[in-house]
């Protein structure tokens, strides 16, 4: 799971290379912090992210109606591929997602079949999350769709942080109106992502706590996601164990490894 | 007592001139009957078109189950309005409903799982009966699973296909199974044709862990109560629960069929404008063509009120006679449009008005108001047609009467 917020995070950050590159953004702020907008998000994304990595975690989802955790590994590479297996509990044991470019798909154990995610899918929940299948696959889409700018740097709250705006563009088929990226100054490590619906609207905040060592690097270990209108709803993952770099090859993300 | 005797031999002094008469209101009255009940039944076809397929008379849910079909808003006591709608011989359908993904190989699409109790549908509803292909669910759950329309195509299923289900269950885990399609729907209305996968009650509790969660129960006692009385029985059982009529579930057929009744009000007036005029000429003609006769009575010493009496016996005899033909040939008509109906496919196809289906046959609907309004309006037609000339030549001088020509 962690996996792809780093995606989310690399996504954005691949989208202002794209900026910086077409010169688009040339914001004073930044260069008196001598990073674009593109650069901060690329270091807080590549806190998450190397070439490839492998994870190992919890998801503890919180709702008005249940209670329930799931252990899962994960694996990623590049920012456009990714498998999810959870491990348990016993009714979802074997259960796999599977992501490349855009599309995904599910392997469930008990009927042994992989099933497609449809479009229309694309908007619920994953695994009775509060994060959506979209949110799984976009980070690679959001380089295209947003533009990106820093909107603040300084002190906040006692800690010296950087904020990054991320607005879609305006033909932009995308479902938030706004994502604010808030980061620590100093090793850009994120603490918060707030998403804006289309009135600009807080929909939900991503929150990123307990720094910790992990595959060799200081990342927030736990990441919480609560939707705004429910805010007694709560979905948490826990980070055990993260490798970076574990030299996986294209073929490991395939709907073969996904039955396994 | 006299007078009718008179009048009726006095209709069959002139046998040409009665027929034609009683031919023409005959006739008028035959037209307007059958013509009234094909337009009343396209306004309870409408009706029973909506509530007879699937929707019912009236709806029961928890409060607020509709704005958010939330699994977890489910009726506090469905076993009681159940039991109170049996006592009263209401037919009704409990349902649970919950979303999820459904897949036939590589193809795959979010669908509405409806958990329904066959046997129960099949007596309550015509939905059992709308198949397209394949079967309506088996009384034993069996995993099988009838699919809206749109659905069916947009999966490329067919009767025999196996699905893949994954939903999210009510207690959070990912619920998961195999069913097998074993029938396809008609066209449903929209919402069913695109989305509806309806599966045995039992097999959807199993799949969604929903305990005995029911989100609708459906009344419908197919016109034998009106909606307001089904409504307020409704609300007598469930009382803390939400009670819609069809005219709220289908807001889209309730103002098409006002719209039509105010349509039937307006052409039914056209129809017997022409049909009155018809009938008044043919009445206006033939008091005229007696006038001289009624001069001659006049001369006889007939008092004026005599002879306005002898004309409107005379008439209603003829109208009593004409329309009494005039029902009994309607009836006939409508009796064969109501039982074999139009059929409207040839030029219209099927259709769906407010994302509900209709059956492109046409048919009457025979009613006591259908057979009322035409006869009544005959009569008074007539007597008023008839009784304007006998006026006159009640006043005129005798003489005058006599030689007109």
């Amino acid at each position: 799971m962690k996996a792809w917020v780093k995606r989310l995070l690399t996504a954005v950050s691949m989208s202002i290379l794209w900026l910086g590159l077409s010169g688009v953004s040339a914001p004073v702020l930044a260069q008196e912090l001598s990073l674009t907008p593109r650069q901060i998000l690329d270091k807080v994304d590549d806190l998450f992210r190397g070439r490839s990595s492998f994870g190992l975690g919890t998801m503890t989802v919180t709702t008005a109606h249940w209670k329930r955790s799931l252990k899962m590994e994960f694996w990623s590479k590049g920012k456009d591929k990714s498998l999810i297996r959870i491990l348990a509990p016993k009714k979802e044991k074997g259960t796999a997602t599977l992501r490349s470019g855009n599309d995904m798909w599910n392997y469930l154990p008990k009927v042994k079949r992989v099933i497609k995610l449809p479009s229309s899918m694309m908007a619920d929940s994953w695994m009775g999350s509060h994060f959506t299948n979209d949110d799984l696959v976009k980070e690679s889409r959001m380089a295209d769709d947003y533009t990106f700018e820093l909107t603040f740097y300084g002190e906040k709250d006692s800690q010296e942080i950087v904020e990054v705006t991320c607005r879609p563009k305006p033909e932009a088929a995308v479902v938030w109106g706004k994502v604010l990226v808030t980061a620590l100054r100093k090793e850009y490590l994120p603490i918060f992502i707030r998403y804006f619906d289309e009135d600009i609207r807080l929909a939900r905040t991503m929150t990123f706590s307990q720094v910790t060592e992990l595959g060799g690097r200081r990342i927030p270990s736990v990441v919480t996601m609560v939707p705004e209108d429910k805010p007694e709803e709560s979905t948490v993952i826990m980070y055990e164990k993260m490798d970076f770099n574990i030299g996986l090859d294209d073929g490991f993300f395939s709907l073969r490894t996904l039955q396994r | 007592m006299n007078s009718l005797r008179y009048g009726w031999r006095n209709l069959w002094r002139n046998t040409r001139r009665t027929l034609i008469t009683l031919t023409a209101v005959t006739l008028s009255t035959a037209i307007l009957i059958t013509s009234y009940a094909l337009m009343d039944g396209l306004l309870v076809h409408a009706v029973s078109s909506a509530t007879n397929l699937v929707v019912g008379e009236v709806q029961i849910h928890a409060p607020r189950y509709l704005a958010d079909r939330s699994i977890y808003r489910a009726l506090a006591d469905p076993a009681r309005i159940l039991r109170g709608a049996r006592e009263k011989k209401i037919r009704a359908a409990p349902r649970r409903y919950g979303y999820g993904l459904v897949a036939v190989g590589t193809k795959s699409a979010g669908a509405l799982f409806w958990g329904v109790d066959p046997e129960l549908e099949r007596t309550t509803f015509d939905l059992a009966g709308h198949m397209a292909k394949g079967q309506f669910l088996a009384e034993m759950p069996s995993r099988g699973m009838i699919l809206g329309r749109k659905l069916a195509r947009s999966l490329q299923a067919e009767v025999g296909s196996e699905i893949v289900v994954v939903v999210q269950a009510a207690d959070g885990s990912l619920g998961n199974e195999l069913f097998t399609v074993t029938g396809i729907f008609k066209a449903a209305g929209d919402a069913i044709d695109r989305n509806a996968a309806l599966i045995h009650a039992a097999d959807f509790t199993e799949l969604f862990v929903s305990g005995d969660r029911i989100h609708e129960i459906a009344l419908n006692s197919r016109g034998q109560m009106s909606t307001q009385d089904l409504a307020t029985l409704a609300a007598d059982l469930a009382s803390k629960e939400e009670v819609k009529t069809w005219q709220q579930l289908l807001p889209a057929v309730s103002d098409m069929v006002n719209l039509f009744d105010v349509f039937i009000w307006i052409f039914g007036l056209i129809f017997i404008l022409a049909a009155g005029m018809g009938v008044m000429n043919t009445m206006l003609m033939a008091t005229y063509e007696r006038i001289p006769e009624f001069g001659i009575i006049k001369a006889l010493g007939a008092t004026p009120w005599r002879i306005i009496r002898d004309v409107a016996t005379e008439a209603l005899a003829l109208a009593a006679l004409a329309t009494l033909l005039g029902t009994a040939l309607g009836l006939a008509g409508s009796y064969y449009l109501q039982e074999v109906g139009l059929d409207t496919s040839l030029f219209a196809g099927s259709y769906s008005v407010g994302g509900v289906a209709f059956d492109p046959i046409w048919r009457a609907a025979i009613g006591l108001k259908v057979v009322l309004v035409p006869v009544v309006l005959m009569v008074i037609i007539s007597l008023v047609a008839s009784l304007y000339p006998a006026g006159l030549a009640a006043r005129l001088d005798p003489v005058k009467a006599i030689h007109r020509p």
